[in-house]
C-alpha cells in the first residue's frame, strides 16, 4: 500500500496532537468550582450560574460543595480576619490541580474596606490565577476572567505547577 | 414624654431630630426598662454604645462611653431613647437580658466592641471578631487600620493596627 | 427495645428517653448527644453562616449560630469618611437590599441636617425600595426552594432578577450596589427609557409570581417540608425582637411603612400581609404576597409620579450641577467645599428605620458637629431575627433546620457588618 492511499483510508479521522494540548483542553472545559460565595459577590456569582448567563456552556455547571471534588475556588466577596484560616484549609482540601479566581475589589486588594476587619487581598493567603476587578463585577466580566483562566489551563498543559 | 416617671430618676430630657430621649444614671438602668417595658415598650430595637473621646475639635460630656437603648412601644408606635453614661475607668452595666432578650447578643457585640462590661450576662465572649483578637476596636483610639495608601490625605488615619494589619 | 433496656441507657446517658408508639411520633433512642458542625462554608447556610447542632439522633436539642465570618468593620470604617462618603458602605452591609439600606442611612442624615427632599425623589425612592424589595425576595424564593430540592425555581427567579437588575443599571448605571438613594435626594432623574421597562416589568410580574405559586404553593413536597416547621409564635417573636415577615408570619401585623410611614408610604394603599399559621408556610405565603403588593405599590408610583427637581437646592449639602461650575464661582466654591471637606450636620443622634425584605433595618447616627460621624450603628434585622432561628430549631430534625434558616432570610453580610 502506498502513502496516497494510506492517506485517503485515513482521510480525516486522525488528528495529532501532544498530550498536553489534550489535557489541558480537557481540563480547561470542565474547570468545576467549589462553592465559595461570601459576600454580595457570591449573588453575581449566582448570576452566572442562572439562565441568561449560562456558566454550563463553560462545563462549569457543577458548583460543588465539597472542596476536595472541585478544582476552581472563585473567592468572591470579602474575607474577614475570622474567615481567613477557613479559606487556607478549603484551598488545602482541594486536590491539585487547582486554581483560584479571585472575584471583586475586595477578594483582590481589599476593595473599599481598607480596615482592621478585612485581609487586604486574598492573595496575601492563597495564590490568585485570575483577578477579576469590579464592585461587584457583572456576571460577564466573571465568565471573562473564566475564560481567562480556560487559556490558562489550556497553556499550563501537563507541565507542573511551580 | 415629659410626663413619663421613671423610678431611678431621670438626669436629663431631651428630643433629638424629633426623636425622644432620656438620660438615666447607671444604677437605675434595669428598673426604668422594667418600667418601660410594663408601660407597653415591649421593642428593643437596639442596644449599644457611643464612644465620646475628645479630639482637637470637640469636647466630651463628662463620661466617655454612653450606653444607649432604643425602644419602641408597638401598640402606640412611639419610640423612645434610654441613655446611660459611663466612666471610662469602671465600663460596666448591668445587663438586660432578662428583661429583653435581645439584649444578649447585643451586649456580646457591645462588649466584642467596646469593652464595655455587662454584669449577670451569661456568655459574655466574643461574637463579631476572633476569639483571640486583642483591643476593642470601635473604641475611638483604636486605628482604623488596614494598608497604608500613599498620595491620601487621610494618610494618617490608616495606620496598621498594633498587633498586624 | 424492652423498657429494661431503655431504662438501663437511660441511667447510664442521662438523656430522657420519650416512647411513642403511634407510626410518625418521634421516639428518642437513648445515646450521647452528637455535636455537628455546620458551616461556615456550607452550601446551604445562606452566606459564612457557622452552626454548631447539638443533635440526639436526627433531633435537634440546642442550635447555636457562631457568626463574625465575613465582619467588615463597616461601623468604624464609617467613622472615617464623611458624611456623603458613607452611602458607598451602607451598599454593601446588606447586600440584598443596597436601596434599602441606602434609604435609611439617607433619611437619617436629611432628620439630622433638618432638611426633607422633594416629591420626586420620594416618589422614586419607594420605586426604587419596592424593587428591591422584589429582586431580594426572588433570591430569598430561589435559594430557599434549591435546597429543598426546588432547583427550577432558582431558574425562575433569577430570570426576573435579572430584568430588576437591568432596571438599576438603566436608572443608575449599576447593577447592585447602586448608592442611588442619597441624602439630599437621589443620583439622577429616570431617563425615558427606564420608564418603558419598567411599564414592561410591571405588566409580566404578577404572571412570573402566578408561575411561581404554580409551581410550589400547591406542591405536596413542598408543603410537607415547610408545613409545621420553625413555628414561633407571636409573644415569642416580639419577646425575641423578629421583625419584618418573621414577626408578620406570627400573625403579628406591624408594618414600619404602614405605622411609621417614611419617605412617601403614606400616600400609596397597599395591604400589609401578615399570617397565622406561624410556620414556614405562613411566611412563604406572607412573602409572595409582599411580591403583590410591591408590584402594586410601583403601579400606583408610576401612574401618579409628580415632577420637579431630585435633589435639594440647597447648596451647601448637594453639589451644583456641572454645567454652572463654568459660569459661577459661587458654585465652584460650593463644590470645592462640598468634595474635600463636606457638610457638617448639628450635634445630635437619630434613629431612622425602614422596612427592608428582612424587617427592620434602622441606622442610629451620632453627630458630634464635624463632617465625619462620631457613630454610625446599623441596627440589621438578620442579626436580631437568627436569634429566633435559636429558638425555632429546637426539636425538629436535622433536614428541617435548612428549612428554617431559609425562612428566616438571614443575610450574613447584615448579621455581621
Amino acid at each position: 500500500m502506498g502513502v496516497e492511499q494510506l492517506h485517503e483510508a485515513l482521510g480525516e479521522n486522525v488528528l495529532t496532537t501532544t498530550i498536553g494540548r489534550i489535557v489541558g483542553w480537557g481540563r480547561a472545559n470542565s474547570v468545576w468550582p467549589a462553592q465559595f460565595g461570601l459576600a454580595c459577590c457570591a449573588i453575581e456569582m449566582m448570576h452566572v450560574a442562572g439562565p441568561n448567563l449560562d456558566i454550563g456552556r463553560f462545563g462549569s455547571e457543577a458548583f460543588r460543595a465539597s472542596p476536595r471534588q472541585s478544582d476552581l475556588m472563585i473567592v468572591a466577596g470579602r474575607v474577614a480576619q475570622k474567615m481567613a484560616p477557613v479559606l487556607r484549609q478549603i484551598y488545602d482540601q482541594m486536590p491539585e490541580p487547582k486554581w483560584v479566581i479571585s472575584m471583586g475589589a475586595c477578594a483582590s486588594t481589599g476593595g473599599v474596606f481598607n480596615n482592621y476587619a478585612i485581609v487586604q487581598g486574598v492573595d496575601k493567603i492563597v495564590p490568585v490565577d485570575v483577578y477579576v476587578p469590579g464592585c461587584p463585577p457583572r456576571p460577564e466580566d466573571l465568565i471573562n476572567g473564566l475564560m481567562i483562566l480556560q487559556e490558562k489551563i489550556k497553556a499550563q498543559g501537563i507541565r507542573p505547577r511551580i | 414624654m415629659s410626663s413619663l416617671e421613671i423610678p431611678g430618676g431621670v438626669l436629663e430630657r431631651g428630643v433629638s431630630a424629633g426623636d425622644d430621649w432620656i438620660r438615666v444614671p447607671r444604677e437605675g438602668i434595669l428598673a426604668a426598662l422594667t418600667h418601660l417595658q410594663e408601660r407597653g415598650y415591649r421593642s428593643l430595637c437596639f442596644l449599644t454604645a457611643v464612644d465620646h473621646l475628645a479630639t482637637p475639635t470637640v469636647q466630651p460630656p463628662a463620661e466617655r462611653f454612653e450606653v444607649v437603648y432604643q425602644l419602641r412601644n408597638l401598640a402606640s408606635g412611639h419610640q423612645l431613647r434610654v441613655r446611660v453614661p459611663v466612666p471610662e475607668s469602671d465600663a460596666r452595666v448591668p445587663s438586660a437580658h432578662r428583661i429583653f432578650k435581645p439584649a444578649n447578643w447585643d451586649e456580646r457585640e457591645t462588649w466584642d466592641l467596646f469593652g464595655i462590661v455587662f454584669d449577670g450576662h451569661p456568655e459574655l465572649t466574643r461574637i463579631l471578631l476572633p476569639d483571640d483578637w486583642e483591643g476593642h476596636p470601635l473604641r475611638r483610639d483604636f486605628p482604623v487600620g488596614g494598608e497604608p495608601v500613599d498620595f491620601s490625605e487621610d494618610h494618617e488615619l490608616w495606620q496598621t493596627a498594633p498587633s498586624e494589619a | 427495645m424492652t423498657d429494661a433496656t431503655i431504662e438501663k441507657r437511660q441511667a447510664q446517658s442521662g438523656v430522657t428517653i420519650t416512647r411513642g408508639g403511634e407510626l410518625g411520633e418521634h421516639v428518642g433512642l437513648a445515646g450521647e448527644i452528637l455535636t455537628v458542625n455546620f458551616g461556615p462554608q456550607h452550601p446551604s447556610t445562606h452566606g459564612v453562616l457557622r452552626l454548631v447542632v447539638d443533635l440526639d439522633g436526627e433531633t435537634i436539642r440546642r442550635v447555636k449560630p457562631v457568626i463574625g465570618y465575613l465582619h467588615t468593620g463597616i461601623e468604624k470604617q464609617a467613622e472615617a469618611l464623611r458624611w456623603q462618603q458613607v452611602v458607598v458602605v451602607t451598599d454593601r452591609h446588606d447586600y440584598l437590599s443596597p436601596l434599602s439600606n441606602n434609604l435609611a442611612y439617607a433619611l437619617a442624615v436629611e432628620r439630622l441636617m433638618g432638611v426633607q427632599a422633594p416629591p420626586r425623589a420620594e416618589w422614586l425612592r419607594v420605586i426604587m425600595c419596592e424593587l428591591n424589595r422584589l429582586s431580594s425576595h426572588l433570591v430569598w424564593l430561589g435559594t430557599s426552594s434549591i435546597e429543598l430540592g426546588a432547583m427550577s425555581m432558582f431558574m425562575y427567579c433569577l430570570r426576573e432578577r435579572d430584568q430588576i437588575l437591568g432596571l438599576n443599571e438603566e436608572i443608575s448605571g449599576y447593577r447592585m450596589h447602586t448608592s442611588y438613594i442619597r441624602p439630599g435626594g437621589v443620583m439622577a432623574d429616570a431617563t425615558p427609557r427606564f420608564w418603558e421597562l419598567l411599564e414592561g416589568f410591571v405588566q409580566a410580574m404578577p404572571g412570573h409570581i402566578d408561575e411561581y405559586e404554580d409551581l410550589l404553593t400547591k406542591n405536596p413536597i413542598f408543603i410537607s417540608r415547610m408545613q409545621g416547621i420553625g413555628m414561633l409564635s407571636g409573644d415569642d417573636a416580639i419577646a425575641l425582637g423578629a421583625t419584618g415577615p418573621m414577626l408578620r408570619g406570627s400573625g403579628i401585623s406591624w408594618d414600619l411603612r404602614r405605622d411609621r410611614p417614611y419617605s412617601a408610604y403614606d400616600q400609596f394603599q397597599f395591604e400589609v400581609a401578615t399570617s397565622e399559621l406561624g410556620d414556614c408556610y405562613g411566611r412563604y405565603q406572607l412573602r409572595i404576597q409582599e411580591m403583590r403588593e410591591s408590584v402594586r405599590i410601583i403601579r400606583q408610583a408610576v401612574d401618579g409620579m409628580p415632577g420637579g427637581p431630585v435633589n435639594l437646592d440647597d447648596r451647601k449639602m448637594m453639589p451644583p450641577p456641572r454645567e454652572e461650575l463654568e459660569t459661577s464661582m459661587e458654585a465652584v466654591i460650593h463644590h470645592f467645599k462640598l468634595f474635600t471637606e463636606g457638610y457638617s450636620p448639628p450635634p445630635g443622634d437619630v434613629y431612622q428605620a425602614v422596612e427592608s425584605a428582612r424587617g427592620e433595618h434602622g441606622v442610629y447616627l451620632v453627630s458630634d458637629g464635624t463632617h465625619k460621624p462620631r457613630r454610625v450603628k446599623f441596627r440589621s434585622a438578620s442579626f436580631v431575627n437568627l436569634q429566633a432561628v435559636e429558638q425555632m430549631a429546637l426539636g425538629s430534625m436535622i433536614a428541617d433546620l435548612i428549612a428554617i434558616i431559609g425562612t428566616a432570610d438571614t443575610v450574613l453580610g447584615d448579621v455581621d457588618r
